[in-house]
């Protein structure tokens, strides 16, 4: 990167004091980042950056080239403008665009170290990390896949258009891997030969193909390649269990189509260097794409916190910055940002929710009947208020902050408050002081923190309390043992751990991803609030219409949404399909179609990496024109009937077969349903 | 260095899965396209996945105000489906290569193998060329300084003269002031006797002899075989350029040169039939002849400007959007379109537009409207190009003889041509036909094989 210049180098200055801050704040609040470190970049590099996906270097393809073009265009039309790129790396790289507001800067810096803490902290994110001795150390990797890809290309005896063919048909297929696992493990066979001196990789076809080639008599194969042996070797290529990582499969098993032979041939070593390459970046990427929701949910979360509730934005930038969220979290349609960051703020206030309402249902006289006519929320709102000085903390509060650090008060920094004083009365240098002007929050604890930002005391909030249904109450109140501790409700709420909610969202964020997020955290409560519905196609009506706002039913589409990225999941059903060496993948069907101009497209790279016929088994559903006539005059959707399809490339051309009865049964789905269309619709 | 290599590998590869020009034509969506960004869809540039089908799957949308009602129409949200998909990032239409009108007419050339070299006609600026003139007066900032300076210094070297050269001339024998001065003038010094006076008179005094009594030399002659007048080149070498003299007459200010620009500009007029034959099947194959040809003329002239008419038995102007849609009933007389020409064109006189009309229906018209009205105003309308385009799917009806009498009338002439169209495959030809018709065209084109 161009660090010489001017402007990137004086922004750069006036960027590593918020830079340097920002992560002390970070680490006050609980988190524990990656160390990051910033980049400024200009307005072209920056757009060259997303377009390589947020590294530097990536191996040469036209679709970085494409990724710009959209980049530039969508630029050109004051789209989106690029407030952040951070990549997942020990150390975390994040670029900041030179001519962005400070107020700006700062917005991306507090939500990049929100980020690195993800990173740093989420399994599935570990998944790819935990893969090297060094780390994930992605920017490198990739760097190196990209030398040694063009290495490739350059070579005098590998055409070019080859290798391309190669890296889009891998990339075509980069999200049927096994993500839950990691990259290696996920791979079936570690050692390439097994002793045999053969290649164990090789399918049972070729197998045959080569004893045929050697031209021995009947007897003599029969006497050596007997059955047995046969089958013996056809274990590794056989597919027992449908088996999802389509990609690691092929990369194992497939050859190349040779057009002049007009038959299939082993790959060349650099052939499998591509493909292992591509794949191992689909590995990289896909710790993102699984935890995107929750990722961007946690960033936000983290930089509204400290931005607007830490001040990191000056007075003066604060509408900038206020502006700049409300973009983020105001762009219509399914917003990962802002599911994310309702989820966290649901979440947290649940936990919090939960820590009072258990504390008070202990409390002499208070039942689940009892408990909205006896507790006065408007006064409970008000004692889980913040202590002032906490609230306030700062220059004017600093005495106060004192008495409570004699009395060792946990939420308090007892050195920083003691050096704030020291400032004050001259002893110290201001220059070396705490800036408790700017930076209140030094003189506060996690603990502090967290009574600070403790969510029912936040405005917006403390409905909650309200909101809380008998049924939830007597649902907790099934659990209690040790009822009536508290004598008073005054108590009971001394006891709140006001902690309890970060700890809380702490947790969380190590252990799931997007799909267990939605799953466990989404809420009739939280559908509700935030209006989300269902929407599916009307086939009567040609168009697409609201279908449901039941709860379930939007968690289950969300699902759908999320889970394997939101695509189909795709598994090798045989290797040896019609003994014949030919490959059948089939769509674990759950009700859901594939497009099949795509299906088709993509199953023609899936021969590229094969080498022979390739099939694909799915179900659609198929009706009648009479049946949708029908539908449409009773305002009804038409029933259609379902039907296994077989869809083929040989090389040549797509076809569509019947589908076998036996594999049609082996994909179906078993018991999800993600239709949500009502039985008959109202409009 | 990688973003350049990996754009221009996006421009190869998007150049080869583009959609074949004359096939886009023909039979592609031309409604993607703008006037100033043609949009020509690639064939499947991104790359292709498994994914689920965007109806079976639907989606979940979140409503900005209150909960929706289940069976209330939406749109599928943006972003939806997209993982990538960053707030405020543009949704997915990228999968057309786009080209700029000039880029267009290009690849049409190339397509079709035409020629066409627009004339600069009207004079629409005198814009300022380089400083190259010069006047007297002017600006101090557009002085010409080197050439002030030039001046000065031929100035000097006009007038100046070795003058202890000249005073020696008083040294030779018997010569007086008068005698120095017509030897000084053979010698083309410019000097003028005044000075020889003065340094007469100064001599005299310093050595308190006149000068006649003066004889170092015995003759002019003489003294010129002993001494060398000094050059004046040396002596400023010597001497520097202090002593050039600078007048207010050696300023020279530079002013730019005039240059007439002539204006490759053309207005083109499109005209439609909208009566009740023309079906949608019709107005479609009009759309497909005149867009590209528009586009065409876009990339190929510096200026272009369109005015559409529709007519029935009337012909009133229309703008573009509404041009291909427009339905009237009623009958059809073409002639009172070309009135509409006529009166249109008046605005842009021939000296300095290139005109182009081009017409299209389906070959019908009312009575001897044709030959009486229509055929005259195509001859007295002066154009480039006049063209009449039949759309006329499964061949022309017995009525349908507009295109036929204008070619009989005027086929020879070489600014009109006809073109019929049946279906989308004979819209390239149409186009090759009229395009490659042009008055005084064929004289600098050079004739060309046609790939279609």
């Amino acid at each position: 990167m161009r660090d010489g210049r001017l402007d990137a180098k004086r922004e750069a200055a006036t960027l590593a004091e918020p830079a340097r801050e920002a992560r002390a704040l970070a680490e006050r609040l609980g988190l524990t980042p990656y160390p990051v470190r910033y980049w400024v970049v200009d307005h072209d590099e920056m757009n060259e950056l997303i377009a390589y996906e947020g590294f530097q270097r990536r191996y040469p393809h036209w679709r970085w080239g494409m990724n710009y073009e959209r980049q530039h265009k969508s630029d050109r039309h004051g789209l989106g403008k690029a407030f952040e790129i951070v990549n997942n790396d020990d150390p975390a790289h994040a670029f900041l665009q030179e001519s962005n507001t400070t107020a700006d800067q700062k917005a991306v810096i507090t939500h990049v170290e929100a980020h690195a803490d993800f990173f740093a902290n989420n399994r599935w994110f570990g998944l790819y990390a935990s893969r090297g001795e060094d780390g994930p150390n992605a920017a490198a990797r990739l760097a190196r896949n990209g030398d040694k890809l063009a290495a490739i290309m350059a070579r005098s005896d590998v055409d070019r258009d080859d290798v391309e063919r190669l890296i889009d048909a891998v990339s075509s297929l980069s999200d049927t891997i096994d993500q839950h696992r990691p990259v290696d493990a996920a791979r079936t066979r570690p050692d390439p030969t097994d002793g045999t001196g053969m290649a164990a990789d090789e399918s049972l076809a070729t197998i045959r193909e080569r004893i045929d080639d050697l031209d021995l008599s009947e007897s003599v194969r029969r006497e050596v390649f007997d059955e047995e042996w046969l089958d013996a070797q056809e274990q590794d290529a056989d597919v027992a269990e449908p088996r999802p990582d389509v990609l690691a499969y092929l990369r194992d098993h497939g050859k190349r189509y040779d057009p002049e032979g007009g038959k299939a041939v082993d790959r060349e070593p650099w052939e499998t260097t591509v493909i292992d390459a591509i794949r191992e970046e689909a590995y990289y990427f896909a710790g993102q794409k699984l935890t995107k929701v929750m990722n961007e949910g946690w960033a936000t979360y983290w930089e509204s916190i400290m931005m607007g509730g830490e001040g990191f934005a000056g007075p003066d930038e604060f509408l900038t910055y206020a502006d700049h969220m409300a973009r983020v979290l105001g762009s219509p349609g399914l917003n990962p940002y802002k599911l994310g960051f309702e989820l966290w703020t649901h979440i947290e206030r649940l936990t919090a929710r939960r820590d009072v309402i258990d504390r008070l249902l202990r409390v002499e006289g208070i039942t689940p009947e009892t408990f909205h006519s006896r507790v006065d929320l408007g006064e409970i709102t008000e004692s889980l208020a913040p202590h002032p000085a906490i609230a306030g903390a700062g220059p004017a509060t600093l005495d106060a902050l004192a008495d409570l650090a004699r009395a060792n008060d946990p939420r308090v920094d007892a050195d920083a408050v003691d050096r704030a004083l020291s400032v004050r009365t001259g002893d110290r240098d201001p220059a070396h002081g705490p800036d408790i002007e700017r930076y209140p929050w030094k003189l506060l604890t996690f603990e502090g923190l967290a009574e600070r930002h403790y969510v029912l005391s936040r405005p917006e909030h403390c409905g909650a309390l309200r909101a809380v249904s008998r049924a939830t109450l007597q649902e907790r109140a099934r659990y209690m043992f040790d009822v009536d501790r508290y004598p008073t409700v005054e108590a009971a709420l001394a006891d709140v751990d006001r902690t309890a909610p970060w700890r809380r969202l702490f947790e969380v964020r190590e252990s799931h991803n997007d799909v267990t997020f939605i799953d466990e955290f989404l809420t009739d409560e939280f559908v509700r609030e935030g209006n989300y519905f269902t929407y599916e196609y009307s086939r009567a009506g040609d168009e697409f219409r609201v279908a449901s706002v039941d709860a379930e039913d939007v968690k289950r589409k969300l699902l759908l949404r999320f889970t394997n990225f939101g695509k189909p999941t795709i598994v090798v059903l045989d290797g040896n399909y019609g003994n014949r060496g030919e490959l059948l993948l089939g769509h674990r069907y759950n009700g859901v179609a594939l497009d099949e101009t795509q299906t088709k497209a993509a199953l023609e790279r899936v021969f590229e990496l094969w080498g022979r016929p390739v099939h694909l088994a799915t179900i659609r559903t198929e009706y009648t024109e009479e049946a949708v006539r029908r539908a449409r005059r009773r305002g009804r959707e038409p029933t259609g009937r379902e039907v296994g399809v077989r869809f083929t490339y040989d090389g040549e051309e797509s076809t569509e077969h019947e589908l076998e009865k036996s594999i049609a049964d082996q994909i179906a789905a078993e018991t999800v349903d993600y239709d949500t269309k009502p039985d008959e619709w109202l409009a | 260095m990688g973003i350049t290599r990996d754009r221009k590998r996006f421009r190869e590869v998007g150049e080869q899965r583009r959609e074949d020009l004359a096939e886009f034509i023909s039979h592609g969506d031309l409604g993607g396209s703008g006037p100033d960004r043609i949009r020509i869809p690639i064939k499947l540039v991104d790359l292709p996945e498994f994914v689920y089908d965007r109806r079976e799957a639907g989606g979940v949308g979140q409503g900005q105000q209150g909960q929706p009602q289940p069976g209330q129409p939406v749109d599928p949200q943006p972003g939806d489906g997209d993982e990538d998909g960053d707030p405020g990032e543009e949704g997915g239409e990228h999968e057309y290569y786009e080209m700029d009108p000039e880029e267009f007419a290009a690849e049409l050339d190339e397509a079709l193998g035409l020629d066409l070299d627009p004339k600069g006609k009207r004079v629409t600026e005198e814009v300022e060329g380089d400083y190259t003139d010069v006047a007297r007066a002017g600006p101090r900032g557009t002085l010409d300084v080197d050439e002030f300076f030039k001046r000065g210094l031929k100035r000097h070297l006009a007038t100046d003269f070795d003058g202890d050269y000249v005073r020696e001339g008083l040294f030779v024998a018997d010569a007086d002031v008068d005698d120095v001065f017509t030897w000084a003038r053979t010698k083309r010094i410019p000097v003028s006797r005044a000075w020889i006076v003065d340094a007469a008179a100064e001599l005299e005094t310093e050595l308190e002899t006149p000068t006649s009594a003066l004889d170092r030399w015995e003759s002019f002659d003489e003294l010129e075989r002993e001494l060398q007048m000094e050059p004046a080149h040396a002596r400023i070498g010597r001497e520097g350029f202090r002593t050039v003299p600078f007048r207010r007459e050696d300023e020279r200010f530079r002013h730019p040169e005039i240059i007439e620009r002539r204006e490759r500009n053309v207005v083109v007029i499109n005209v439609r039939d909208a009566s009740g034959s023309m079906r949608e099947a019709k107005r479609e194959l009009v759309e497909r002849v005149f867009t590209p040809m528009d586009w065409y003329l876009t990339g190929k002239y510096d200026e272009a400007e369109f005015r559409y008419i529709v007519h029935d038995a009337d012909a009133w102007e229309v703008d573009r959007e509404e041009f291909f849609g427009i339905r009237s009933g009623g009958g059809t007389r073409i002639s009172s379109a070309y009135a509409l020409v006529a009166e249109i064109l008046e605005e842009y006189p021939f000296a300095e537009w290139n005109r182009y009309v081009f017409a299209a229906g389906d070959s019908e018209n009312s009575g001897t409207d044709t030959a009486d009205s229509v055929i005259p105003m195509m001859e007295s309308i002066e154009a480039n190009l006049h063209a009449y385009v039949e759309t006329q799917p499964g061949g022309s009806g017995p009525n349908a003889r507009h295109a036929d009498e204008v070619e009989r009338a005027l086929g020879d002439a070489d600014n009109v041509a006809v073109a019929r169209v049946g279906g989308p495959e004979d819209v390239t030809d149409a186009i090759y036909e009229i395009l490659s018709t042009e008055d005084g065209a064929e004289a600098t084109s050079e004739p060309r094989e046609v790939s279609p």
